[in-house]
């Protein structure tokens, strides 16, 4: 009576104890493939993030140091009272305060332009019906694809003579201004016509039904309730926009003529061609060009990311 | 909602001006200006075929027009491997991946201008911190001169366009990923499926559509490449790393030979669109149809 018991038992707990140490044994492996995993990911992040690492730390050397063989990892100038001199010299004697302030009108402008075009025909394409519609479309998307290259020169000579004596004519002006760089804007946006078309057609119909029995008219219905239920979308499209515009170089390239109209990527670009190999300087620039979008970034990377990414994917 | 006809054609007039004035208008007229002689200021002159003859017959154009393809032979590929492998390394369930992801995608978010400037820096040849390591850890006794030597200069566009570019199909194809059921994973691993096996026999057939929809992409990037070279070599030295579009933006905006460089541009479509259309051919060979 006592041995079968005892026996079970005994078979049992060797079995529990088997599990046991299995488990313990599966928690550290676990653990260690989890530290593994971070280890990659901290490697690989480190790898891309390198060039950013690197301009931070050259414009934190004095320039004497900058050319140091083996090259110096710790700037000379860290936490010393001049540690942000580079950049001091940058605003004080090169406009980069106006070009950082050109580039976020800009920036800003045409955003706003991308929100107004967009929202509008990604309204009448979610829910209007209308003749040529799918064609429109189509067209828009298909469009998209042609290379810049082929569009710019003819643009460029339309400007010169069509859009600038007219606008000299009314006492303005399109070459050597910020509208060639903002005006497109509002006319054209595939991403963003695509990405608020999408937005608005997830949106219940019913919605729109007691506004309509109010008697309320097809632009009320957009502006008074697509658009603001559509914020989140809008504040996607917002942000991309504005990073597009803010890096964009070539109708800058082309367009801008005179020192005080020039947007960071350009007033960059001049800036290399005047100081070649003044490293600290330089890269000091590129930080300016590039820290207000990081900032942007970490605020607001899940409306970024996740934007792009739908975008991307139901395109 | 009732509204008129024209209702819907307010809301899309904007849209209409644009497309009418910045995409069919110029296409149409660069179509056109191709055929013309047209120097800065001096009128336009028809001149038929006459770029076209000239571009085939100039060995420049040659050299760019290979230098294009090499850099999308390279490029494509590396950027397509590069994007996915980090959507695999971020789609994990990890405390903290938002801020690897964020941190992968970050290059794309940037002026291509301003880090342009500092891949100049890390690759000069003599002071530059890459040939400092090749020489110091790697043993390199004469590492190579990077920008300045026409063997190396499409080289270093290449790698730094893919390290820019990576983050968008890094995010494509996590959205990718995410959308495989994992009950196909679950039931490969009953079957005693490795993690490679996984991969080879469940991901990438899954992820098939995703690798379409990233090549047409990425092929298209590969072929409008201008910011890089802009801002990292002007094409140079010489033009060994010289690609159509910034050729085609020399011509026009340095050299101001409008109708010239609009019959380059003509050839960079025609090279687009084609490679494109081959590409929908032969989608149904490898890519697999209603995998969700």
């Amino acid at each position: 009576m006592f041995t079968k018991p005892l026996t079970f038992q005994s078979r049992s707990t060797m079995r529990t104890r088997r599990k046991l140490s299995g488990l313990y044994g599966h928690e550290a492996q676990h653990k260690v493939r989890r530290a593994m995993n971070y280890a990659l990911l901290t490697i690989v992040a480190l790898l891309m993030a390198f060039p950013f690492i690197w301009m931070v730390i050259t414009t934190l050397k004095s320039s004497g140091n900058i050319f140091s063989l083996p090259p110096m990892l710790i700037p000379d100038k860290l936490f010393q009272p001049d540690m942000f001199s580079s950049y001091a010299t940058l605003f004080e004697e090169h406009n980069f305060a106006r070009y950082t302030l050109n580039s976020f009108w800009v920036a800003l402008m045409a955003a706003i332009g991308q929100l107004i075009a967009s929202s509008l025909a990604g309204f009448a394409f979610a829910r209007l019906e209308f003749r040529g519609k799918n064609l429109l479309f189509g067209l828009l998307l298909a469009t998209a694809l042609i290379p810049v290259e082929v569009t710019i020169i003819p643009e460029y000579l339309l400007a010169i003579r069509v859009f600038d004596p007219i606008m000299k004519a009314l006492g303005g002006a399109w070459i050597d201004t910020f509208n060639p760089l903002i005006v497109p804007s509002f006319f054209v946006g595939t991403t963003g016509t695509f990405l608020l078309r999408e937005f608005f057609r997830t949106l219940p119909r019913e919605l729109e039904e007691a506004a309509v029995i109010d008697g309320a008219t097809v632009f009320q219905i957009y502006s008074r309730i697509y658009v603001p239920l559509s914020l989140p979308a809008m504040t996607t499209l917002f942000l991309l926009a504005f990073i597009n515009n803010w890096n964009a170089l070539l109708r800058a390239v082309i367009y801008i003529k005179s020192p005080e109209n020039r947007t960071l990527p350009i007033g960059l670009t001049t800036f290399q061609n005047e100081y070649t190999a003044q490293w600290d300087l330089l890269l000091a620039g590129s930080v300016v060009t590039i820290l207000p979008l990081i900032v942007i970034y970490i605020f607001a990377q899940r409306y970024i990311v996740e934007g792009i990414a739908t975008t991307g994917l139901k395109s | 909602m009732h509204y008129s006809r024209i209702t819907p054609y307010l809301f899309i007039m904007p849209m209409i001006i644009g497309l009418i004035v910045f995409r069919f208008g110029p296409i149409l007229a660069s179509f056109l200006i191709s055929f013309t002689e047209w120097r800065g200021t001096v009128p336009p002159e028809f001149v038929g075929l006459g770029n076209y003859e000239e571009l085939l017959n100039s060995s420049i154009f040659w050299e760019v027009l290979i230098n294009t393809f090499e850099f999308a032979l390279m490029f494509v590929p590396l950027t397509m491997i590069l994007g996915l492998a980090l959507a695999l390394l971020v789609n994990q369930k990890l405390r903290g991946i938002a801020f690897f992801r964020g941190m992968y995608y970050l290059p794309a978010i940037t002026s291509m201008v301003a880090v342009a400037l500092v891949w100049n820096w890390i690759f000069t040849a003599r002071f530059g911190i890459l040939n400092h390591v090749l020489r110091t850890y790697f043993g390199v006794s004469s590492p190579p001169n990077w920008l300045a030597d026409s063997d190396t200069a499409l080289l270093v566009l290449v790698i730094v366009s893919v390290w820019k570019s990576a983050g968008l199909p890094m995010l494509i194809y996590l959205a990718g990923l995410k959308g495989i059921p994992s009950h196909l994973y679950e039931a490969a691993r009953i079957d005693g499926a490795n993690g490679w096996q996984q991969f080879r026999y469940i991901t990438l057939p899954m992820l098939t559509p995703i690798t379409f929809f990233v090549l047409i992409i990425t092929i298209f990037d590969a072929f409008g490449t201008f910011e890089v070279t802009f801002a990292m070599t002007g094409g140079g030295p010489l033009y060994s790393s010289s690609t159509l579009p910034f050729y085609i933006y020399q011509n026009a905006f340095n050299f101001f030979r409008y109708g010239f460089s609009s019959a380059l541009a003509y050839v960079l479509m025609l090279i687009v669109v084609i490679i494109t259309l081959i590409n929908f051919r032969y989608r149904d060979r490898w890519v697999q149809r209603d995998v969700y």
